[in-house]
C-alpha cells in the first residue's frame, strides 16, 4: 500500500496522549500478568472469591481462561504479522499450523504417551518444517493465488489428518488432563504471546525485517538489490508457523481434547487477520492491539443465546467496516503519523475506492 | 463396466453442477480480480428463494430459474456498487475479508429467518429417470447439467457479442484506459458483479433440486468453485466448463476407482488437485493468468 | 411453528403449571425448602445445532417443570428447587469449554448436564473432571469420551456401538432372510463407532458386508456411493450419519433405482424433517432410536411413558411425539436427581458422584445404571420405522413393538 499522502506531524498533546496511553496499556499488562499468580490452589479447587481470602482483585479460573485464550489469539496474530503484514504474503492457511502443533503434542502425549514438556518444543519444530517444504513452491505464487492456495493447504491438511486413524482419526486426540495447571498454561501462552512479538521487534531491526519490507513494496527491486527473496519469505514463513505451532501445541495439552473441527478451524484464519489488521498490520503493537480487543469482544458476546447470531452478524459487518474506513489499523491513531476525524475516514474511503 | 458408466455419468452431472457455480465465480474473479467468498451463500439464496417459490405459490422449480437471476442480480448490483467498490484499491485481501465479511452477514440472516432446519424441493417427477442397461441417468440431474450448459453458452454470448460485454471485457483488460473512453467502471463494475450473481441465483435454483437446503448449504461450493476455476483458467467461459466438468469426473472417479481412497478423501483430493495445479501451472488448463 | 413461538408457548404452559400448583402446596408434610441447586447446560441454541439442542432443551426443562411443582429435590427432607443456567455454545468444542468452565466458576453451578455433540461433550468432560463436578449427559454417544478414565461424566444413553445393532437383529428374524448389507457412514466419530459396530457384529448373526464406505461429514452429494453400493446389490443398506445425509441418501437411492429390501439409517428417521423433507419416500425407512412413545417401561419415580408424551404435547403445544433426544435429555436429569437423593447432600459433589456411580434405576426412558467407564449398558435400543401410514411405529423388540415391520420394501418404481 502507498504511502499515505496525507500524514501529519502529532502535536505535543498528541504525543502527551500517545505516552499516557501507553503508559496505561503497560500497567494493564503488568496487572493481567502477575494476577495468575494469586490463583492458588485451594482457592482454585474451592472456586473461592479472592475476596474472601483478602485480595480484592477479581482473579478466578474462568477469567484466567479468557486470558489465556486472549493469549493465544495474540500470539497468532502477531506471527501472522511476520508473513503477512511484512512481507506482504496475506496468508489465509495459518491455522494449518496451528493444528499441526496440536496434533504434534496431542499424538505424543497420548499415543506416545510422552511428557508434555518433551513433546511442547517438538511442536514448532514440526509446524516450520512443513512450513519450508511447501513454502518453497507456494511462494512462488503472487496476490489471490497465494491466498488461496493457502487456504486450500489449511483446509487439506486438516482433511488429511482426520482419515488417518494413526492420529486418532475422527475421535480426535485426548493428551492426558494436567491439573491444577490453569495458571501454569496462562503463563505459558503468554510467554508465546511475548516471544512473538520480541521476535516481530527484532525482525524489524534486522537486515532480514528490511528486506522483508522490502519484498513486500516491491519485490522485483528487492531481488535486483541483491536480497534472496525467496530465502527471505520461506524464512518469514516458517517463523511464522513456528509461533503459531507452539500456540497449537499449548492448546492441545491445555483443552485436553483436540479434532479436526476443533484445531483447524477455517474461522481462526480470519480471525487472525482481523485482529492484524485492525490493529494495524506490518507494525509491532498493531496485532497485539487488535487481539484483545477483538477476542475479548467474541468471548464477551458468547453463550448469550440468539447473540451468538448476532455477533457472527456483529463480526462480518466489523470486517467490512474495517476494510473499508480503516484499513491500515487504529494504531495508526496511536503512533502512526494519523489524527482521528472524519476526514481521515474520508481519504481512507477515497484512496480504495473505483 | 456399467458400474464405470454410471460413475462417468455421475460425474458429468456432478461437474454440471459445478459450472452453474462457477460461471458466476470466474466471470467476477476474471473480470474484476475480486474473489467473492460470499459466491456460495449468493447460491443459498437462489435455494431459499426457488423454494420459497416453489412451496408458497406451487411454481415448478425450474421455471422458477428466472426470478432466482433476478433477484439475485439487484442483491449483486446492490452489494457491488455499495460496499465492495469501496476496496477496489486497496491491496487484494482485503476484498477477501470484506467478501468473507458479507459472507457471515448472509449466512446469519439465513439463521435467523429460516432457523437451521433442512428444507428441501420435492417435485412429483423426482426420482424419475432414464434406465439404459444397468446405468441410471435420473431427469432432474440431467436436466441441471442441460441448464449449466446453457447458462455458460449465454454468458459467453453475453461477453463477446454484445456491447455490454464488450465493455465489462475492457474493464478488466485496463480499468483506466476503459474511463478514459467513456466507460462508467462504477456502474460496469456493478453490472458484472450482478451478473455473476444472477448466475450464483440460477445455480442455487438447480440445487435445490437435488440436494437439501440449509443456511450453511453454500459453504462447500465456494470452495469448489476455486478450483474449478484454478483448474480451468481464468478469462473464458469454456475453461469454466472445462474445470467443471472436469472436476465432477476427478471427484468421482477418484473417490470410486482408485483402491483404499474413499469419499472420505473428497475434500483432501480436491485441494490436493488446488494445490497442485497453482504450483505446477498456474493458468489453469485454458485460462490465461489474471 | 418458529422456535420463539414454541418457547413463548412453553414458557406460558409452564408458568401456568407452576402457578396453579403454587396454590396447592403448604399443607400436610412438613418438609422444609432449601437453597435452590443451581445446575448448568451449556448447550447449542442457535447456529447449526440449534434444532438439536432445542430438543436437549425441551427435555431439561419438563423435567425441571415437573421437579419443581413438586417442591424440588428431596434431600434428608430438605426439598430444594432447580435453576437452570443455559450457555449457547453453538456445538463448538472450545467455546463449550469456555462457557462451562464460566458456568462452573461465574454462575456457581453445582452439577452439569451435558451439552448437544460428542465433540462438545468431549471437552466438556475435561472441564468436569478438572474442577470436579459430576456431569451427567444424554446428548454425546461417542464411546471415546468414556475411555479415559474420566469419573465425573456419565452418559445415560445407550453408546454408538448399539445404534443400528438393533435393526441386525430384527433383520435375522425376517422372511425372506436378507443376507448383505451397504454400510455408508459419515467421517465423525459417533458415526465411525455405529459403522464399527455393524462390521463387527453383522457376520455373526449371518450377513455379509459387501460395501463399506466413509463420505465426508456434512456431505449433500452421495450418489456415486450410492451407485457404487447399488453395484453390489444390497438386501440391506444401512447409514450411520446425520440428518442431511440421510436425506441426501435416501434421494440419491430413489434416483438411482437402489431397491434394497431394507432400508435403515442411525440418525435423521426419527425427526420431523426427515418426513417433511421427502414425503412418501421416507415410508419403510427404519431407524435405531434410544426410546420411542411405544416403550413399555414401567418407572419407580416419575411420569409413565404415557404421561410423558401427554405432558410433552400439551407444554408444547404440539401433535408431534416427542423425539428421543427430549427423553434423553430427561432422563440424565432424572440420574442426576436420584443420585443426589440417594447421596443425601447437595455441597458434597464427591458423594453424589459415587451415588451416580452406584445408581440402578428404572425409568420411563429405561434402565440407567452406569458401567465402571460411566456407560449406560443396561439399556437396549429399539428400532422404529416410518409406516405407510406416515407415522413412526416401534418394530422391535417384540415386547415394544406396536406394530409388524413392514417389510420387504417394495422398489422405488412400484411406490
Amino acid at each position: 500500500m502507498s504511502e499515505a499522502a496525507f500524514s501529519t506531524q502529532p502535536s505535543r498533546t498528541g504525543r502527551r496522549i500517545r505516552r499516557a496511553i501507553l503508559i496505561a496499556f503497560l500497567l494493564v499488562v503488568v496487572v493481567v500478568l502477575v494476577l495468575p499468580l494469586t490463583l492458588t490452589q485451594q482457592a482454585a479447587d474451592a472456586n473461592l472469591d479472592p475476596t474472601t481470602l483478602g485480595i480484592d482483585f477479581a482473579i478466578n479460573k474462568s477469567i484466567v481462561r479468557t486470558e489465556t485464550t486472549i493469549a493465544m489469539f495474540v500470539a497468532l496474530a502477531a506471527a501472522w504479522n511476520l508473513i503477512g503484514g511484512l512481507t506482504g504474503y496475506a496468508a489465509f492457511g495459518n491455522v494449518a499450523f496451528f493444528g499441526l502443533g496440536a496434533y504434534t503434542v496431542g499424538f505424543l502425549t497420548d499415543k506416545q504417551h510422552l511428557s508434555f514438556a518433551l513433546a511442547l518444543p517438538l511442536a514448532p519444530l514440526v509446524a516450520a518444517a512443513f512450513a519450508g517444504l511447501i513454502g518453497v513452491p507456494l511462494l512462488r505464487l503472487r496476490g489471490h493465488y497465494f491466498a488461496i492456495a493457502t487456504l486450500g493447504t489449511g483446509v487439506a491438511v486438516g482433511e488429511v489428518i482426520k482419515n488417518l486413524d494413526v492420529f486418532g482419526g475422527a475421535t480426535g486426540l485426548f493428551p492426558p488432563i494436567l491439573r491444577h495447571a490453569d495458571a501454569l498454561f496462562f503463563y505459558l501462552m503468554a510467554a508465546n504471546a511475548g516471544l512473538a512479538v520480541v521476535v516481530t521487534w527484532l525482525v524489524m531491526r534486522s537486515r532480514f525485517g528490511y528486506g522483508l519490507i522490502a519484498i513486500r513494496e516491491n519485490e522485483e527491486a528487492a531481488s535486483v538489490l541483491g536480497v534472496n527473496t525467496t530465502a527471505y519469505k520461506v524464512g518469514a514463513f516458517a517463523l511464522a508457523a513456528a509461533l503459531t505451532g507452539l500456540a497449537g501445541g499449548i492448546f492441545a495439552q491445555w483443552s485436553s481434547f483436540i479434532d479436526q473441527e476443533s484445531v483447524f478451524p477455517i474461522q481462526y484464519n480470519v480471525q487472525m487477520i482481523l485482529m492484524a489488521i485492525i490493529g494495524g498490520a506490518g507494525t509491532l503493537f498493531g496485532p497485539v492491539a487488535g487481539a484483545i480487543v477483538l477476542e475479548w469482544l467474541i468471548l464477551s458476546l458468547a453463550g448469550g443465546g440468539a447473540s451468538a447470531v448476532y455477533a457472527q452478524m456483529g463480526l462480518g459487518v466489523l470486517l467490512a467496516v474495517t476494510v473499508i474506513f480503516v484499513p491500515r489499523g487504529v494504531v495508526d491513531f496511536f503512533g502512526g503519523s494519523s489524527k482521528l476525524s472524519l476526514g481521515y475516514f474520508r481519504r481512507s474511503l477515497r484512496e480504495t475506492s473505483v | 463396466m456399467s458400474l464405470f458408466v454410471q460413475q462417468v455419468i455421475l460425474g458429468l452431472m456432478l461437474g454440471g453442477v459445478y459450472v452453474a457455480v462457477a460461471i458466476g465465480f470466474s466471470l467476477v474473479w476474471g473480470v474484476l480480480n475480486i474473489v467473492n467468498l460470499a459466491h456460495g451463500a449468493l447460491v443459498v439464496v437462489g435455494m431459499y428463494a426457488t423454494w420459497f417459490l416453489f412451496t408458497h405459490a406451487g411454481i415448478d422449480p425450474f421455471l422458477t430459474l428466472p426470478l432466482d437471476a433476478v433477484v439475485l442480480f439487484a442483491i449483486g448490483y446492490l452489494v457491488q456498487r455499495g460496499l465492495i467498490n469501496r476496496v477496489i484499491r486497496a491491496p487484494l485481501f482485503f476484498t477477501l475479508l470484506l467478501t468473507f465479511g458479507i459472507n457471515l452477514v448472509l449466512i446469519n440472516l439465513f439463521l435467523l429467518w429460516f432457523k437451521a432446519d433442512f428444507r428441501s424441493v420435492t417435485t412429483s417427477y423426482s426420482g424419475a429417470g432414464l434406465n439404459v442397461g444397468a446405468v441410471t441417468i435420473p431427469y432432474i440431474r440431467l436436466a441441471a447439467l442441460v441448464i449449466a450448459m446453457l447458462l455458460a453458452g449465454a454468458v459467453g454470448f453475453f461477453m463477446n457479442r454484445t456491447r455490454t460485454g464488450f465493455a465489462i471485457q475492457a474493464v478488466g483488460a485496463d480499468k483506466d484506459a476503459a474511463q478514459l473512453v467513456g466507460i462508467d467502471l462504477r456502474h460496469v463494475y456493478a453490472l458484472t458483479f450482478a451478473v455473476g450473481a444472477a448466475c450464483a441465483g440460477v445455480a442455487g435454483g438447480l440445487l435445490s433440486t437435488v440436494q437439501a437446503i440449509s443456511p450453511t448449504a453454500g459453504e462447500p461450493y465456494t470452495l469448489q468453485a476455486f478450483v474449478v476455476v484454478i483448474l480451468g483458467g481464468l478469462g473464458r467461459v469454456s475453461a469454466t466448463v472445462v474445470g467443471g466438468l472436469l472436476f465432477g469426473l476427478i471427484e468421482v472417479l477418484a473417490q470410486s476407482q482408485v483402491p483404499g481412497l474413499g469419499a472420505g478423501w473428497s475434500n483432501a483430493i480436491a485441494f490436493a488437485v488446488l494445490v497442485l495445479v497453482l504450483v505446477l501451472r498456474p493458468q489453469g488448463l485454458l485460462g490465461r493468468l489474471a | 411453528m418458529g422456535g420463539r413461538i414454541r418457547g413463548l408457548m412453553s414458557g406460558i404452559a409452564a408458568l401456568s403449571v407452576l402457578v396453579a400448583c403454587g396454590g396447592a402446596t403448604g399443607g400436610g408434610t412438613t418438609t422444609t425448602t432449601g437453597a435452590d441447586i443451581i445446575l448448568g447446560a451449556p448447550l447449542s441454541l442457535t447456529g447449526s445445532s440449534s434444532k438439536e439442542g432445542g430438543l436437549a432443551k425441551q427435555g431439561y426443562d419438563m423435567w425441571q417443570t415437573w421437579v419443581n411443582q413438586q417442591g424440588g429435590i428431596n434431600v434428608k427432607g430438605v426439598k430444594h428447587k432447580v435453576q437452570i443456567k443455559y450457555a449457547d455454545d453453538q456445538s463448538k468444542p472450545d467455546i463449550s469449554a469456555q462457557l462451562t468452565q464460566s458456568l462452573i466458576t461465574d454462575q456457581k453451578v453445582q452439577f452439569l448436564l451435558g451439552p448437544y455433540g460428542s465433540g462438545p461433550t468431549a471437552s466438556d468432560a475435561v472441564i468436569a473432571e478438572k474442577n470436579s463436578i459430576p456431569m451427567v449427559e444424554g446428548n454425546g454417544a461417542a464411546q471415546a469420551i468414556f475411555s479415559k478414565g474420566y469419573k465425573y461424566t456419565f452418559g445415560v444413553l445407550s453408546p454408538a456401538n448399539k445404534y443400528l445393532q438393533g435393526v441386525i437383529d430384527l433383520a435375522a428374524t425376517l422372511n425372506p432372510k436378507p443376507s448383505t448389507i451397504a454400510m455408508l457412514a459419515a467421517d465423525d466419530s459417533f458415526s465411525q463407532e455405529v459403522a464399527a459396530a455393524v462390521n463387527d457384529y453383522a457376520p455373526g448373526k449371518g450377513f455379509s458386508v459387501v460395501y463399506n464406505q466413509k463420505y465426508p461429514n456434512g456431505s449433500t452429494d452421495v450418489s456415486s456411493l450410492v451407485a457404487a453400493a447399488k453395484a453390489k446389490n444390497p438386501d440391506i443398506l444401512l447409514n450411520s450419519g446425520h440428518l442431511a445425509e440421510a436425506i441426501a441418501i435416501n434421494k440419491a437411492a430413489k434416483d438411482l433405482q437402489l431397491n434394497a429390501k431394507l432400508f435403515a439409517y442411525s440418525v435423521g428417521p426419527s425427526t420431523p424433517d426427515f418426513v417433511n423433507a421427502l414425503g412418501k419416500d421416507s415410508y419403510y425407512v427404519m431407524d435405531g432410536s434410544q426410546w420411542t412413545p411405544q416403550v413399555k417401561y414401567k418407572p419407580t419415580f416419575y411420569l409413565s411413558v404415557a404421561d410423558y408424551t401427554a405432558a410433552y404435547k400439551s407444554t408444547f403445544n404440539t401433535q408431534e411425539d416427542p423425539d428421543y433426544h427430549v427423553a434423553e435429555s430427561t432422563a440424565a436429569c432424572l440420574a442426576l436427581q436420584k443420585a443426589i437423593e440417594n447421596a443425601g447432600t447437595v455441597t458434597n459433589t464427591d458423594k453424589v458422584r459415587d451415588a451416580l456411580a452406584g445408581l440402578d434405576v428404572m425409568t420411563f426412558f429405561g434402565e440407567i445404571k452406569f458401567d465402571n467407564r460411566g456407560v449406560n449398558v443396561t439399556k437396549p435400543m429399539v428400532v422404529e420405522q416410518i409406516q405407510t401410514d406416515g407415522k413412526h411405529h416401534t418394530v422391535f423388540p417384540s415386547d415394544v413393538a406396536d406394530k409388524q415391520v413392514q417389510y420387504p420394501t417394495p422398489p422405488w418404481s412400484q411406490r
